[in-house]
């Protein structure tokens, strides 16, 4: 569904991605962990253009992507992306959030908007808060305002960076019982993540990131019981 | 005890006159504020933008106005502009105090601008809309919104700023009170007879200001 082939990344002299291939299939789940600096973030960034890559091919549901010629905000609308701190608008109701890319990038009529908003807003739970802004929520409840917001363009691939890093500890359960049930029902996902349980749980494949290159790629089982890197090892530790 | 009841016989005395002169202040406040907004608007989106010819235009027309005094300004737009076209001296004076503002509101409006979240843009690319929808839809109402109070702020500079343009032959307050002041030889007491006018509409207008903020608070908070 989404695949990079030898992505090279720099921030100045700073290499960060030093050639990563990574091929996502259509509904699976792939967990990507790896130490602060690793270069998660940056991978997820350059999957849907909020970085450009320096070399290597990024291959979008069979389509090379030419960031140079092709419209990169309609390339952005297929590929949804879950944010650590949210980042709902503030001057928004729940709802406008939810309605806002399908009205504004899909021309949906606003009557469609709003039905298929409320329809995504009543799956994450929060069906009541429609007419409400998000300063009156909870991060939990933000979060996922923030995934039904994203799931609204109808995305091929999700990517969540960190989703529940920024919330208090008794809220991440709500956040990490939405993708799980978004990942029962087939979505692609990509999920940068430190919660160790949602990658056992949930994840067809976990993938770990060491200094802007893939060093394990395995099952979850394996992954855990059995790496065959020592970093990942070491990894595995630490997040104990 | 005596200056006071000549403070109040005068205010008694000239209150047709200055209510009059209280409107024209407000008209020459609002149109330069208003002129003032769109001015601000366009140097700020100048300022902000990637071309370095629009950014030097904006950097020079804000240094030379917060680097010169106003009633230098005044005096160089009113004999610059005439000298073009014919114009009534309201006019002239609006425009001058409009130019004036044009800087001050143009650096509300790119700290606005630039205060908000950078992760709203993001956010917002990353659900395929462009970068004038961005700005359109979702970073410019939110920064117009911070930037009411600094704007009702530079509202009330402008209220008292007008008072220059009394020089220019604008019949506002301030000229109303120098040529009621040359009638009756009483100076002191006329000047404070203004000075409270100028302090009503301040008050007066803080105090909307306040509750209108208050108001968008308990909207969005
Ligand atoms: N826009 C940028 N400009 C310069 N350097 C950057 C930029 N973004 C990231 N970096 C650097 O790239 C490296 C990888 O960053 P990245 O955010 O991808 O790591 P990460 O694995 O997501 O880490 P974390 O777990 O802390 O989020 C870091 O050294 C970071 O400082
Ligand atoms: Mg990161």
């Amino acid at each position: 569904m989404i695949t990079g082939e030898d992505i090279h990344k720099s921030f100045g002299d700073l290499e960060v991605l030093k050639g990563i291939d990574l091929h996502v299939e259509p509904q699976e789940v792939v967990v990507l962990v790896g130490v602060s600096g690793s270069g998660k973030s940056t991978l997820l960034r350059c999957f849907n253009f909020l970085e450009m890559i320096n070399s290597g091919k990024i291959i979008i549901d069979g389509k090379e992507i030419n960031p140079k010629k092709d419209n990169l905000s309609e390339i952005r609308a297929e590929v949804g992306m879950v944010f650590q701190h949210f980042n709902l608008f503030p001057h928004k109701t729940v709802l406008e959030n939810v309605m806002e890319a399908p009205v504004v990038v899909k021309k949906e009529k606003k009557e469609i908007a709003q039905k298929k908003g409320l329809e995504l807003l009543d799956k994450v739970g929060l069906g009541d808060k429609a007419d409400v802004y998000p300063s009156k929520l909870s991060g939990g409840q933000k979060q996922r305002v923030a995934i039904a917001r994203a799931l609204a363009m109808e995305p091929k691939v999700l990517l969540f960076d960190e989703p529940t890093s920024a919330l208090d500890p008794e809220l991440v359960g709500e956040v990490l019982q939405v993708m799980k049930q978004l990942a029962e029902e087939g979505m692609t996902m990509v999920v940068v993540t430190h919660e160790m349980s949602f990658a056992r749980e949930v994840a067809d494949r976990v993938i770990m990131l060491d200094k802007g290159r893939i060093i394990e790629s395995a099952d979850p089982v394996t992954f855990f019981e059995n790496p065959s890197h020592e970093r990942t090892k070491q990894f595995i530790q630490m997040v104990k | 005890m005596e200056r006071i009841q000549t403070i109040f016989a005068i205010f008694l005395d000239t209150w047709p006159g200055f209510l009059e002169a209280v409107v024209i202040t407000l008209e020459l406040t609002a149109v330069s504020v208003v002129l003032g907004t769109l001015l601000g608007l366009i140097f700020a989106l100048m300022k902000i933008s990637k071309s370095k010819i629009f950014q030097g235009i904006a950097n020079f027309y804000i240094t030379v106005i917060r680097g010169t005094p106003l009633i230098v300004q005044i005096m160089f737009l009113y004999f610059g502009i005439t000298e073009i076209v014919v114009l009534d001296a309201f006019w002239a004076g609006s425009i001058a105090l409009g130019v004036h503002n044009g800087a001050y509101i143009a650096e509300i409006f790119r700290g606005a601008i630039q205060g908000i979240d950078y992760g709203q843009t993001e956010a917002s690319r990353a659900l395929g809309m462009t970068n004038s929808q961005t700005m359109r839809r979702i970073v410019f109402p939110q920064a117009l919104r911070r930037s009411i109070p600094p704007l009702g702020n530079q509202f009330i500079i402008t209220l008292k700023d007008s008072s220059l343009v009394y020089l220019i032959g604008v019949s506002e307050l301030f000229a109303i009170a120098t040529r009621e002041a040359a009638a009756s030889f009483k100076q002191f007491e006329t000047y404070i007879v203004v000075g409270a006018y100028y302090l009503a509409l301040v008050l007066i207008f803080s105090y909307l200001l306040k509750w209108y903020e208050n108001r968008l608070d308990v909207d969005k908070a």
